[in-house]
């Protein structure tokens, strides 16, 4: 096997390498077994270092957690051993090298924030924290044995950072299963090592790491119906808990794209989103997406998840395509995912690497366009801060959807009476959507919602009228203490109906999750009431806005 | 070569991790939920009960009588309430209105259990709905009265009896006339109950005025099997109307005066179903015929279990 082989010009910022093979004429193949021995004992101490971390009381208190802690630590004690073997024998030594990358350090800083503050108002982050790290652990040692068996130095730096936590930012699996973590952490560099292709005059990796095993381990659990594995949904749906989510997102959005000039694709891929919403709405008269014109998850992915630049086009119109084919991506799977019954949060997953593939005829087309004269000169308009200048548009685009009410305002996807009213109008699509709205509060024991439910295959308009169903969902109302749902229960030949209750309330306007557990009755109404039902604005004397 | 490895590789991890899935899901018993959020039957059902003497393991542990053990109380007035004058015992509650202590009410005939819901008998519906319940309902001996079980458990076992009823061959032919008739098994209404315990007298127990401790199970601090103390005295021979469980109604908690027209009414307000009886774990005061209980519809307590009535809709 040989060492390393291509010789590397000193970067500014570049330590020296650690472990080289000494190369005088006096050295001896005995004299480098103290090197290796020293170089392995990095992949050691992470290896110890997540064995050690699976001694904490939440690793050590399920069987099936301790397990994959195990499982990986044994994995990489192979691993390591054999290679060391393997290396003695034929002499040869392995290093690192030093070189930190604002792209990477940077990202991870921008990806650390969006957890601290998720954490601050979705506990479970925080609790996370130690699987976070050890996902961290076992990635170093992963990449750094990966990179040593394909005879390669391995560039230590904070590469890893933004892989862990942009993968972490969008699917874990639960405790019970999070061997499938570590699998797909090793999934996200192994496709970086192996699947690979020229691009302008250099071997680099095709997909987006963490994008390639979060779809690939996407695609698999939608195939297999197992989505109930992760915490994808709640993922997906909590990041909405951090008040103005959407202005914190795009404040650190902004820093990415000033230092990485990726301005373009989250600006196309946001503008595209805006604008395909915005038509369907025009044409059904109802919202496409429920809790807002681009859900949290989503504009997440537009900043941080498809915004690598390795992964994707360098030219500035390239870019744009690139940034507005992500947008119809999304729209598009959101719809799909939604016709073929799987959870519609692997939207904003599974175009990522379709989208990598695409880079080459992205590229193919812009460079076409760029052979006619009049669209070159459109292209190669050169200012000096074009980025800034694409930054003040994007800016601008942000605040103009801010005053309108389509990021953080009060989106009326999330209002039940909206819906309620479409479905009675008999627009495109709201009835599917009330009732699929209305099973989602019923699932978290909404009596209100439940009791509609029932009433709903009771009365057979809007679904197939099905009896069974019907006295499941009136018992369900029941023992959520709606009284409307118990006397539905005991004769269901006559539907009653009720208002929502201050219990239900409290479900159905969390706008995704918010905990409305401890909110007063009179402001409970009045956000009730802001939400367009009817009833609290009576009970408050208010007229519906 | 080398792709064939990793399909290979990627092949044999799959394959491990979906026979995994597939044994922790056999292990747990369940299943991912459904659209609707709701778990599908447990796949482990009660060990079915050893066959009881006396009991129609055919009919559900029915007991093996006339009418399948339920009694016909006649139609009729009766007098309903308490008077505090007669029954110094009495709530507030028991009384009818501030202008007389008790009302009349008109009851047209109805078939009623003559004991409570066995255990063996609620078992035979878990294991043949495969209706999720709290084990603790299934945890005491055969013929012990269901407890553990909220307002909707007992519904669903009624629906579930009256439909086991009305297909099984094996039902009384006058059984069977009567559900083709429009009659549905389903709880005692507050009226049905209380004329069922106590007959048109006005009686403060269910076997007269005075409290007789072999007559029912209360303030003992356990269960009795079904039946143990039997009542010849009491109106229609029913056991156990006093004490053993509280039994769920199908009436919302109203004040008096009664009036079943009402029980769509104040349906913002909290639900409570009526129980009437008293407990095992109840003084006195608490087990005589006029006595009114109310609960949540999703409390399950080891002292509520519930009746059956065949009754007209």
């Amino acid at each position: 096997m040989a060492t390393s082989r291509r010789k590397r010009t000193p970067r500014p910022g570049a330590t020296p390498p650690l472990g080289r093979r000494p190369s005088g004429p006096g050295a001896k193949l005995g004299s480098q077994a103290p090197d290796l021995r020293r170089v392995f004992l990095f992949p050691l101490v992470l290896t110890l270092g997540l064995l050690l971390l699976s001694l904490a009381p939440r690793v050590a208190d399920n069987a099936r957690l301790t397990f994959a802690f195990l499982a990986a630590v044994a994995g990489l004690l192979v691993w390591q051993g054999v290679l060391f073997a393997r290396l003695s024998r034929a002499g040869a030594t392995r290093g690192f090298r030093v070189v930190l990358r604002p792209q990477h350090y940077l990202q991870a800083l921008v990806q650390l924030t969006v957890f601290a503050v998720w954490g601050w108002y979705w506990r479970p982050v925080y609790d996370f924290a130690g699987l976070l790290l050890a996902q961290l652990i076992f990635a170093y040692a992963f990449d750094m044995l990966l990179a040593w068996s394909r005879g390669e130095r391995y560039v230590l730096g904070f590469g890893p950072f933004p892989i862990i936590f942009s993968t972490n930012l969008f699917l874990w699996f639960t405790d019970d299963w999070f061997y499938l973590q570590f699998l797909m952490v090793a999934a996200g560099f192994l496709g970086k090592a192996f699947v690979q292709w020229r691009r302008e005059g250099r071997r680099t990796h095709i997909f987006n790491p963490s994008a390639f095993s979060l779809g690939l381990f996407s695609l698999v659990l939608i195939a297999t119906g197992t989505s109930d594995l992760t915490w994808g949904q709640d993922i997906a749906t909590t990041l909405t808990f951090v008040p103005a989510i959407y202005l914190l997102l795009f404040g650190l959005g902004l820093v990415v794209m000033y230092f990485f000039r990726v301005t373009l694709v989250s600006g196309f891929a946001a503008a595209a989103l805006f604008g395909l919403s915005a038509l369907y709405a025009a044409a059904t008269g109802v919202p496409y997406f429920i809790d807002s014109e681009i859900p949290a998850a989503v504009f997440l992915g537009l900043h941080l998840l498809v915004t690598d630049p390795s992964t994707s086009p360098r030219t500035r119109t390239g870019k744009a395509i690139f940034g507005a084919l992500y947008g119809a991506g999304v729209f598009g799977l959101f719809w799909s995912l939604e016709a073929v019954g799987a959870p519609t949060f692997y939207d904003k997953l599974l175009c990522v690497p379709l989208l990598n593939l695409s880079v080459p005829l992205i590229d193919r087309f812009v460079r076409s366009l760029q052979s006619r004269p009049r669209i070159r000169r459109l292209t190669e308009v050169r200012w000096a801060t074009a980025n800034l200048v694409h930054m003040a548009v994007w800016t601008t685009f942000f605040a103009a959807m801010t005053a309108t009410g389509r990021t953080d305002g009060l989106h009326r996807g999330d209002m039940l009476p909206f819906w309620q009213e479409a479905c009675e109008e008999g627009r495109a699509g709201a009835c599917e959507r009330l009732v699929q709205i209305e099973a989602s509060y019923c699932a978290d024991n909404a009596g209100w919602a439940c009791n509609e439910l029932g009433a709903h295959y009771v009365e057979g308009r809007i679904v197939e009228p099905d009896a069974e169903l019907a006295l499941g969902f009136f018992a369900r109302a029941c023992e959520a203490q709606f009284q409307a749902g118990c006397v539905n229960l005991l004769d269901p030949s006559v539907v009653s109906r009720a208002p929502p209750r201050p219990l239900d309330l409290r479900l159905l306007l969390r706008q995704g999750g918010l905990n409305l557990i401890d909110m007063p009755e009179p402001a409970l109404y009045e956000r009730a009431c802001s939400h367009g039902w009817q009833f609290a604005c009576e009970r408050l004397g208010m007229e519906v806005r | 070569m080398r792709l064939l490895a990793v399909f290979v590789a990627a092949a044999l991890i799959f394959v491990g991790v979906w026979l995994d899935y597939r044994s922790q899901m056999a292990r747990a018993g369940s299943q991912p939920l459904d659209a609707e959020g709701i778990a599908p039957a447990p796949a482990e059902s009660p060990a079915p009960a050893p066959e009881l003497t006396g009991y129609r393991a055919d009919l559900g542990h029915l007991p093996d009588a006339p009418l399948l053990g339920f009694v016909e109380v006649p139609e009729g007035p009766f007098l309903m309430g308490s008077d505090p004058g007669i029954d110094t015992l009495a709530y507030d509650v028991e009384r009818w209105s501030a202008a007389q202590p008790q009302g009349v009410v008109d009851v047209p005939a109805f078939l009623v259990g003559r004991s409570e819901v066995t255990v063996a008998q609620f078992a035979a519906f878990v294991e043949a709905a495969g209706r999720e319940v709290d084990p603790q309902a299934l945890a005491e001996p055969p013929l012990h009265p269901v407890s553990f079980v909220s307002w909707p458990d007992a519904l669903a076992y009624c629906r579930w009896l009256e439909e086991l009823l009305r297909e099984s061959p094996a039902t009384p032919a006058e059984l069977r006339a009567l559900l083709a008739d429009g009659w549905r098994v389903t709880l005692p209404s507050e009226a049905q109950w209380e004329k069922a315990a106590r007959g048109g007298d006005g009686r403060i127990f269910p076997w007269g005025n005075e409290l007789r401790r072999d007559k029912a199970n209360f303030a003992t601090g356990r269960l009795a099997p079904v039946g143990e103390m039997a009542c010849t005295e009491c109106p229609y021979g029913l056991s156990d109307m006093s004490g053993n469980v509280w039994e769920w109604t199908r009436s919302p908690w109203q004040p008096y005066p009664y009036d079943e027209a009402d029980d769509r009414e104040g349906l913002e307000s909290d639900p409570l179903w009526v129980m009437r009886g008293g407990s095992f774990a109840d003084p006195v005061r608490n087990v005589r015929a006029a006595i009114r209980g109310a609960a949540g519809p999703d409390v399950r307590r080891q002292f509520i279990g519930f009746r059956m009535v065949i009754a007209r809709r």
